[in-house]
């Protein structure tokens, strides 16, 4: 496998596959049904049993009934629902810019090609590869408000023992810190691939007619690579609207609610309070917005993703 | 200012800014340095605070802690066998419909794929409360089958072997073909053999994956007997399980090691891998 490709149609394939073959493979269906036949019944169907659920009370007991929208009027009396979706706008305007302004400052670093720069990939990816029990628990314990080293610091500058998980104030921050974090990796490989596809020649050029570095990032390489930035800033944004895990392990959405994401309350209408049409029926509210975003976005920023 | 000076100013700067990519790097990785150190501090030290990595006393009490609290080699075992099982289903599944979507005609092909796509559009949030009734309903909740077979098709599987596909010289496959050999066979025995990079692309994507599967298995797995590492190690967390003030972070942060060690490992030693099938996916689960 060449080493730098990102999801890009070249018309020799295009040309290659519109080539007339002798005939139909038939066969082509049983080497797709082994793919196929997991994802219909565990991708596919229970989106469909999922709108289906959204519309009843079914709970694990009883039998279940149609209960209209029911469950959508419920939704948008719910002010914990309300505070949920605020809560997961707010992780969004603070998580996505700041994964992909420092993945790409990053990922120009390391296509310097200096001393040392194999090391800083390797250490700027690193946390994208481990699970969420980790990213949560490592988390909890550096912004632990007495031992955590993050507090440490903020005490050799003279400030005071910030509450970083148990105040409506900080938790939030701790929770987005935590998901920068583990999130970066992902946008900082997919920049990387996409600043070594940049031609050297083009930059070579403006470094003749002497454009400063700033000046060749901001007029060659941000053009250049604006393809590859759209797709993250709309994966980065889809990734941020399912915020759940480091949320549930870091504060299950307290305190007071503070932190509560809407997959977080999909979780708690589900599995604490037994309601899975209600808890159906939100998810599905999520997955529209997610639809509207991504739409909006695809509109504002070109197309691709 | 003469050129030289000017150009001398400017390689001082440059100095300046490697050595500060550099710091940022390290601090990157603090949380992890962070996880291993508290592991190997006796509580009392972690209680005092301070910055210190190194612990005068170190201690593997923590670790024996952690198998002594929790069925922490069944989790282990559960999800070695389940990330296995899921990787190499999951794998072989995605190289045949890859090689199919990218070598064969056939209708519905365009289609086909297209569903796939628009298939990671649609988040896992959305499918798993309707499966885990569909689970539940069935009696394989908190089973093996529940915690695999959802983790089978994934779709940045299929996209690793479909790239690689499309731009595989079809020489070799005509020649096995005027050969007489069928299209199973030259799959098998020519196209999957050449596709060893895609191979290990997916198979190290799809297993850290299945391995850090966290939402699923928290929702499918009802006893502590079937939980997988991912779930049964949040446990140590304090909004979770029993935690004490007193007892410190120790014991959470040897769980956490354990944990990290198969994807730090993977990641490590087969990167080029990771990031290669990552830039060719741009997807992750």
């Amino acid at each position: 496998m060449s080493e730098h490709v990102l999801p890009v149609e070249t018309p020799s394939h295009r040309l290659r596959l519109a080539r007339p073959r002798e005939k139909v493979d038939s066969i082509a269906y049983l080497f797709v049904a082994f793919f196929t036949v997991p994802f219909v019944l565990f991708n596919v169907l229970p989106v469909l049993f999922g709108l289906y659920l959204a519309f009843t009370n079914w709970s694990i007991v009883g039998t279940p009934t149609f209960v209209g929208f029911g469950n959508f009027v419920r939704a948008y009396k719910d002010r914990s629902l309300w505070q949920a979706f605020g809560n997961t706008i707010r992780y969004a305007i603070v998580i996505v810019p700041s994964v992909v302004v420092l993945a790409y400052a990053a990922a120009l670093y390391v296509n310097q090609r200096w001393p040392l720069a194999g090391l800083a990939r390797t250490l700027f990816f690193a946390p994208n590869v481990v699970a969420a029990t980790v990213v949560g628990l490592v988390w909890v314990a550096v912004l632990d408000a007495r031992t955590g080293p993050v507090n440490e610091v903020v005490a050799l500058f003279g400030g005071g023992g910030i509450p970083w998980l148990t105040s409506t104030q900080w938790a939030w921050v701790g929770v987005s810190a935590a998901s920068v974090w583990w999130d970066l990796g992902l946008a900082f490989v997919l920049f990387l691939a996409a600043l070594q596809d940049v031609s050297s020649d083009l930059v070579d050029a403006a470094r003749m007619d002497g454009a400063r570095w700033m000046q060749r990032v901001w007029y060659v390489l941000l053009p250049a690579t604006w393809n590859t930035i759209a797709m993250v800033i709309m994966l980065q944004l889809i990734s941020t609207f399912r915020i759940f895990s480091q949320v549930y392990l870091m504060t299950a959405g307290g305190p007071a609610g503070s932190t509560m994401s809407v997959i977080q309350h999909v979780y708690n209408s589900a599995m604490v309070r037994n309601l899975m049409g209600y808890a159906s029926a939100v998810s599905m509210l999520l997955f529209v917005c997610i639809l509207a975003v991504a739409w909006v976005q695809s509109r504002l920023l070109g197309r691709r993703a | 200012m003469t050129p030289a000076t000017a150009r001398s100013l400017r390689r001082g700067g440059t100095t300046v800014i490697w050595a500060a990519g550099l710091i940022v790097a390290l601090f990157w990785a603090f949380p992890f340095l962070w996880m291993v150190s508290t592991s190997f501090k006796p509580a009392a030290e972690s209680l005092l605070g301070g910055l210190s990595l190194f612990s005068s006393h170190p201690t593997l009490e923590h670790y024996a802690a952690v198998f002594q609290r929790y069925p922490m080699i069944r989790w282990a075992l559960n999800s070695f066998l389940v990330a296995g099982t899921a990787t190499v289903l999951g794998v072989l599944s995605s190289a045949l419909a890859g090689y199919a979507l990218a070598r064969m005609r056939f209708p519905g092909r365009t289609v086909l794929f297209a569903l796939f796509i628009a298939s990671l559009m649609v988040p896992i949030e959305v499918t798993v409360i309707p499966m885990l009734i569909g689970f539940i309903r069935v009696g394989w909740a908190s089973t093996y089958q529940a915690l695999i077979l959802p983790s089978i098709a994934q779709v940045v599987g299929v996209y690793i072997f479909r790239q690689f596909f499309l731009s595989f010289p079809g020489e070799l496959e005509d020649a096995a073909r005027m050969d007489g050999a069928s299209r199973w066979r030259t799959f098998w025995s020519i196209a999957l053999p050449i596709a060893r990079a895609p191979t290990i692309a997916a198979t190290v994507i799809l297993f850290n994956l299945n391995w850090n599967n966290f939402l699923w298995p928290l929702l499918v797995t009802f006893d502590e007997t079937m939980k997988t590492m991912p779930v049964g190690v949040a446990a140590f967390a304090p909004t979770i399980g029993s935690h004490t003030q007193l007892e410190g972070y120790g014991n959470g942060m040897a769980a956490v090691t354990l944990l990290s060690l198969p994807s730090l490992f993977l990641f490590f030693f087969l990167q080029r891998y990771f990031m290669a099938g990552l830039q060719t996916g741009g997807i992750k689960g």
